[in-house]
This record gives C-alpha cells, structure tokens and sequence, in this order.
C-alpha cells in the first residue's frame, strides 16, 4: 500500500513541521539574480535561458550571478562579465553593435522596402486607365429592371 | 509464434509498399510530363490512379510501422529505439512521429494523403487540369521518398534482436505531442496544394477566374491545419516543459510561424483577386514562397542544423539531401514563376487608396515584412557562423522587440479594414463609423495606463487596440442586423443575427476569425505583461502569497506510474481549496528527471506550479499566476470554428442551381 504509507507519511510531515511552517516570501537577491538569467543564454542548452535551464552550467551561473549581487555588483557587471568569458552569444537580446547591427536595421530597412513597393505598386495601379466600360445592353437593362421590380414588390 | 512471424512479415510488406509507391509517384509526376511529346494524350490521365494507388501502398507502409509499435516487434530499429514494452500503447502509436525517420514518413505519408482528395476533389471538378497538378505532387513526394528510403529508413531492420527497446522522449508522453506533429505536418504539407495549383496554372495558362476559388480553399485548409498545430505546440510548451510560458521564439517555432504568417498575407491577397482581379502574379509569388517556407520548416527541423529538442537528426548527409531538394524545387517552381508569372495581367484599377484592395496591400506589406523578420532571426545566427566563426543568439528578447511592433500594427489594420468597402470609402462615412470604437479604445487605453502603472507601453497600446477591434466588428454586424430586421418585420434579434451571419458565411467566418484573433491577444497580454511569478524553498505547511492568491505546500509523496517513478507535491490554492499536484518524474531508461507542472485554470487566472529539488529539508518550488492564459486556447478555438464557418461557404455548382431553384419555387 504504497499510496497508503506515503499519506500517513505526509500527514505525519505536515503535524511534525507545521509547528515551525509559516508565510514564505521570495528572496529578494533571488528573484534579482532570476531577472538577469532571464536574458542569458545556457551556452551549453538547446536555447534555454540560464533561468530555466537544469543544466549543472545553468545552476553554476545562477550561483555566480547571485555570489556577484551579493558583493554588490550591478546588473551591467555581471551581464558584462559573462559576455566577456562567452562572448556574445551568451545575450538573447543580440548587441546594438557589431555582429548584431544588422538584425535591428534590417526590418526597418525591410519595411521601408516592402513598403515602398506597395505604395509604388498602389499607384501605379490607380493611374492607370482601364478600356471603358461598355454600354449596357439591352438585355441587361431588362434584368436590372425585372430585378427592381422584384426588390419593390 | 505465428504473431511474431506475422508482424515480421508485415513490416517487410510495408517496406516493399513504400518503395512501389516511389515508383508510382515517380509515374504520377512523369505521366503528364510524357503525355505530349509521346502524343498520348490519356497518358496523363495515369497520374489520377497513380495517385489512389501511391497513397495506399504508403498507408500499407505506415499502418506495418504502426503494427511494428503496437505489437512492440524490435526487430525494427526505428521501435527499438523509441519505444519499449512499458510504454503506454496511445504513445507506442504516437512514438511513429516522435523521432525523425517516422516523422518523415508521417510527411510523405500525409503528401500523399493530401494528394488522393485532390485526385479525388478534381476529378470532376478541373479533370483537365488535374493530371498536372497531380504530376508536381508527384515529384515532391518522390524527392521525399527518395530520402526516406535511401537516407533515412524507418524500416531498418536489428539483428539480433533486443528483448526491450530504449524509451520515447519523455517530453514527448503528452496528449498535446500526439496530435501536435500530425497537424503541423497537415498544415505544413496542405500548402503543397495551392503550390501544385499554382505551377500547374503557370505551366498551362489556366485563367485565375477557374484556380482562385480552389486555391483559397485548399490554403485556408493548410492554414487551419496549421494554426492548430502551432496552437498546439504552445499548449505542449505550457502543460509539459514546465517554464510557465507557451511560446519561446524558439527556431523550431519560428519554422512553423514563417509559412503561417504569408499563409496568412496569401488568404487575404487571395480575396482581392477574388474581387478586384488584381494580384495575379503576387498571389503565384505567396503560394510558392509559403510552400518554401514550409520546406524550408521541414529542413531546419529534420536536418540538425538548430540544436533544439526538436532537431533528432544528427546525420549530415540528410541535411545535405533536404538543403539541395529545396533548392531544386525552389529554382525550379522560381524559374518557372519568373518565365511565366505574368501571363495574366490585373484588369481593374485601384479607385482609391482608401480601399478594401488597398488595405489588403498593407496587410500584406505587414506579414511579409513579419515574415521575413523572423526568417532573419532565425538564420542570421546559423549565417553568421556558418561566415565568420562568430556565434551569435538570437532570443526571446529579440524577437518580441521587433515582432510586438509589426503585430500591433496588424491589429489595427485588422480593426479597420471590415469597415473599409471596395472600390473607394467615404472618408465621412468611415469617421462616422470608427467614432465610438475609437473613443471606447482611448478609453480602455488610458484606464489601463493609469491604473495598471508602470506599465510597457505595449500594455495599453495593445488593450486599445482590441477594444477597437471589438468595437468595430460588433458594430459591423449589428449594422448588418438591423438592415436585415428592418427588411425581415417580426424576426426576432437571434434569428436574424444567425441568418445575416448564415447569408454571408464566408465574411462572418473571417470575421469570426478575427475575434478568435482578439481573444488570443487578450491572452498574450494579460500572461505577458501581468505574469506573477516566484521561486522559493518550502517545507510542508508553508503559505506562498503570489498573485493574488495563497498557495499552500501539504508535502510530498511517491507515485509509480507505468513507466516512471514521480515524487509528487501536494499543493492547496487557499482562496477555493484546489488541490494542484506537480510532479517530478524520472523514468525508466532516462537520466535527468523531468517536471509535470500542477496546474488550477479558470477563465481568468492558472495557477501553476511546479516542483525542483529538495534543498535540505526544504523543497525548491517554481510558482506562477498567468492572467487570462485560457483566453488563447478559447481564442484559438474560436479561430477554427470561424474557418469552418467561412469554409462551409463553399457550394458546389449543382447544390447552388438547386438551392437558387427552390428560391425561385418560393417566390
């Protein structure tokens, strides 16, 4: 009776601790340390973030950010020392400079272009004169007129 | 051992089954190819039959590899290696697709699925132009057969053979991963239809009046298919990883959001066509380039290239097999559209800017450009590296960024557009009708700006924009009520909303579409931007204030299950008394345990939990309270349920002579 023996054993947990159990709240160094993994790349992970990560490199990084906040270092600081042992790849926001450059102009770039290319298109389009349109025949006088009179009535 | 020998046997019938069906695909794409220069004209005609016959002889295959799961026969490496005789028998079935020879397969197997109700779907309707469009199915699924005989075969046999096999991924031992990659794939492959459509129209000059209705009816098919399975993916992502989120710009995303979004640009361009003919040309454009996309989807997943837990594949000579196909069919379906693109030209003019057409234009101009930003997310950095060695990540962060800018545009465009009506608006008229909705927005924004401060300025901006998007389509339809109740004295309020809705299925549908859209954007930023989130130690007793809510730790247990030993948390949300059970399973035959979060939804709030290690005494607990995540399931759901409205619009020729006789009989 696994099920059984494993109740009574969190029963008796819960009798046992509860003396000493209370309101918990986070730790604020924790969630401090937590914000900054967020943005860093598991370098050994499939595209995890160091926050998520259960890798032993993730837990690793997460103690020296949290040893380095505790020293009283700045979010910068510690962002820029791991940037300096990985290299870039470690941000999952790419940089403004450098290798990163082109992912934040080209789509503005791109918008601009395709944009550019509607309006172009947009324009084109509606200078342009069509033959005209030819006269009704009489026939279709007929239907239209048999089709009032069916809407009227 | 009459069932051993049996199921033996049968996975031998099933592989000599796919490779004749790579001769009959083979014949399906050569047929109307030969027809001409042999002067055989029935000749083409084969690729009809050909193509019943190359879907059954793959069903033949799949159905032995299934067989092959079910009765555990690891004398096929493919079930050695991804299931085992513990291995509940919903995930021996799905255990087919979670690895990258039956994934493949499930593809071709689905190809030619798509292929036979085309074969079927035309033989009456376009029999003349249908051996051709059969014909490039043809070869797109013999480059697929190709691969998955000679580079990738889940037939391989073992010998000798093993008495257990290993285990199915355990993230993968998810009801959401069972019908994820089938819909994906339907999604993905269902594009090859209007792809097929649209070269066979360049090939034969086939008149865009006869292929349009068809082509937006196959690529709304494709496109609902796909929205599932990425509606999906994120439900996996939510229920099973464990991270409290539902979508992370992962490449693998990324892969099936590119052809969603110009499968989206395509269904709208698709109309002005419908309507205005114009856009011949660019609609040919959109329909190969979102075939490419999804080939391209396929390459990036099954070819290794992104390390991901998606990416099974470690073999380079596969990638190289999947990279030269697409290339092929890119050259070859690009050279073909840039030969023979314009060979129908627009016969209307653009009256206005302010205009339907016109703003179908821009609603274009924003998902190519949506499009094209996440393709260059996701392979500048394989780019980059592949060039200069340097190594670069392209996340979350990043793509939110750009991608949240683009998509709020879109919902305005999505707002406004309903109410512009072709040809030309009135300015007056527009003004008159975007009044209140506008005020009703800038209200919403400002109280959410004020009371929720500080606040992203996507926050407001985005809430905004759905009161506006609320406002206008329910304002448009009750406009449409109203006429109809005023021309129909005596019917009641229902009754006349349901029949303006039933009369003009395929607008409401759209619309019904949009609203689906609305609900999950309220979704995506009540999770987004009001996520609760802590990470604390517990012992048992302990109370965790978050979001609103008290969350209560009673302590833990052991659980067996069939395959794996979890140790279970019991966990009491205080306010109602739920009782959520977040596990940590370790399974049989896998080293690192995995998380299944403990989840309470209701429409407004989940509370999610979920269980790390112990530390001391203590146990390490992840706690979230995600607003209003259920609104992107309901949304989701109501998405496909406008599809299927705007779908059932579609009447046969016959059914419609009928139905306007029995008007004519009435009156």
């Amino acid at each position: 009776m696994p099920k059984f023996s494993a109740m009574v054993l969190s029963a008796v947990l819960l009798c046992g601790l509860s003396a000493w159990a209370g309101d918990v709240t986070e730790d604020p160094v924790e969630r401090q340390m937590l914000d900054i993994a967020k943005d860093l790349r598991c370098a050994v992970c499939q595209n995890e973030p160091v926050s998520d990560s259960k890798s032993d490199l993730a837990t690793d990084m997460r103690a020296i950010i949290r040893e380095k906040l505790e020293a009283g270092e700045s979010r910068e600081q510690i962002v820029a020392y791991f940037v300096e042992r990985y290299g870039n790849y470690v941000l999952l926001k790419p940089p403004y400079q450098g290798t990163g450059t082109v992912l934040w102009v080209m789509p503005l770039l791109m918008l601009v272009a395709v944009g550019g290319f509607a309006f172009v298109y947009l324009r084109s389009r509606s200078r342009r004169t069509l033959p005209a349109t030819p006269e009704l025949s009489e026939e279709d006088k007929a239907r239209i007129r048999a089709a009032r009179e069916e809407v009227d009535s | 051992m009459f069932s051993d020998n049996f199921s033996l046997n049968l996975v031998e019938l099933g592989h000599f089954s796919a490779h004749l069906a790579m001769v009959v695909v083979l014949v399906q794409g050569l047929a109307p190819m030969l027809a001409k220069p042999l002067q055989q004209p029935r000749l083409a005609a084969i690729s009809v039959n050909a193509a019943i016959a190359a879907f059954v002889l793959t069903s033949i295959g799949g159905l032995s590899l299934i067989h092959a799961f079910v009765t555990s026969n690891f004398s096929v490496m493919l079930v050695a290696q991804h299931s085992n005789t513990a291995l509940p028998m919903f995930y021996k079935v799905a255990a087919l697709w979670g690895n990258h020879e039956g994934s493949l397969y499930l593809w071709v197997w689905i190809l030619t699925l798509f292929t036979a109700m085309v074969a079927w779907h035309g033989r009456r309707r376009y029999p003349e132009r249908l051996p051709v469009i059969l014909g490039v199915q043809g070869w797109l699924a013999l480059g697929f057969f190709g691969l998955i005989l000679f580079l990738s075969n889940p037939f391989e046999r073992l010998l000798p053979v093993p008495v257990d096999g290993h285990d199915l991924n355990p993230l993968l031992q998810d009801p959401g991963m069972v019908i994820h990659p089938p819909m994906l794939y339907l999604g993905y492959v269902g594009f090859s239809v209007p792809f097929a459509f649209a070269i066979a129209a360049l090939v034969t000059q086939w008149k865009s009046e006869v292929w349009i209705g068809w082509i937006r009816h196959w690529a709304l098919v494709a496109w609902a298919f796909l929205t599932t399975g990425i509606m999906l993916g994120g439900w996996w992502a939510y229920y099973e990883l464990g991270w409290g989120g539902y979508w992370a710009w992962d490449p693998v995303e990324n892969a099936s959001f590119m052809p969603w979004l110009l499968g989206t640009a395509l269904i709208h361009s698709i109309t002005v066509q419908d309507r205005r003919r114009m856009l011949h040309s660019w609609n040919i454009f959109l329909v190969i380039t979102t075939f490419s996309l999804s080939l391209l989807g396929t390459f990036l997943v099954r070819s290794g290239v992104l390390s991901s837990v998606h990416a099974f594949a470690v073999d380079p000579g596969r990638g190289a097999y999947i990279l030269m196909f697409m290339t092929l069919v890119l050259s070859v379906s690009f050279g073909i559209f840039l030969t023979k693109g314009r060979y129908q030209q627009a016969q209307e003019a653009i009256t206005s800017f302010l205009s339907r057409e016109s703003l179908f234009v821009w609603n274009n101009v924003i998902f190519t450009v949506a499009c094209a930003c996440v393709l260059l997310g996701t392979l500048y950095p394989l780019a980059l590296e592949a060039l200069t060695a340097a190594k670069i990540t392209v996340g979350a962060p990043y793509f939110n960024a750009v991608m949240i800018p683009i998509f709020l545009v879109a919902i305005l465009l999505m707002a406004i557009g309903p109410l512009v009506p072709w040809r030309k608006a009135s300015v007056e008229r527009l003004r008159q009708r975007l009044l209140v909705p506008g005020v009703l927005a800038l209200v919403a924004a400002s109280v959410m700006w004020i009371f929720f401060r500080p606040i992203h300025w996507t926050g407001p901006v985005a809430t905004g924009l759905v009161v506006l998007g609320l406002g206008t389509l329910f304002t448009d339809l009750w406009r449409s009520v109203q006429v109809r109740r005023s021309q129909h004295q005596g019917e009641g309020l229902g009754r006349a909303t349901a029949r303006t809705v039933a009369a003009n299925r395929r607008h409401y549908g759209g619309m019904l579409v949009h609203f689906g859209i609305l609900v999950i954007v309220m979704g995506l930023v009540g999770s987004g931007l009001f996520r609760s989130e802590k990470s604390v130690a517990m012992v048992p007793g302990d109370v965790l204030e978050i979001g609103g809510e008290r969350l209560r730790f009673d302590g833990v247990r052991t659980v067996q299950g069939a395959n794996y030993q979890a140790v279970q948390a019991r966990v009491t949300v205080l306010d109602g008394g739920y009782v959520v059970l977040p596990e940590r399973r370790q399974y049989m035959r896998q080293e690192a345990p995995t998380t299944e979060s403990g989840i309470h939804s209701n429409l407004l709030r989940d509370v999610y939990v979920v269980i790390a290690e112990p530390v001391g005494e203590k146990w390490a607990m992840r706690a979230f309270v995600n607003p209003l995540v259920q609104f992107i399931w309901l949304g989701g759901l109501i998405l496909i349920a406008g599809v299927v409205v705007s779908l059932s619009d579609k009447l046969s020729p016959s059914r419609r002579r009928t139905l306007s006789r029995a008007e004519g009989a009435r009156a």
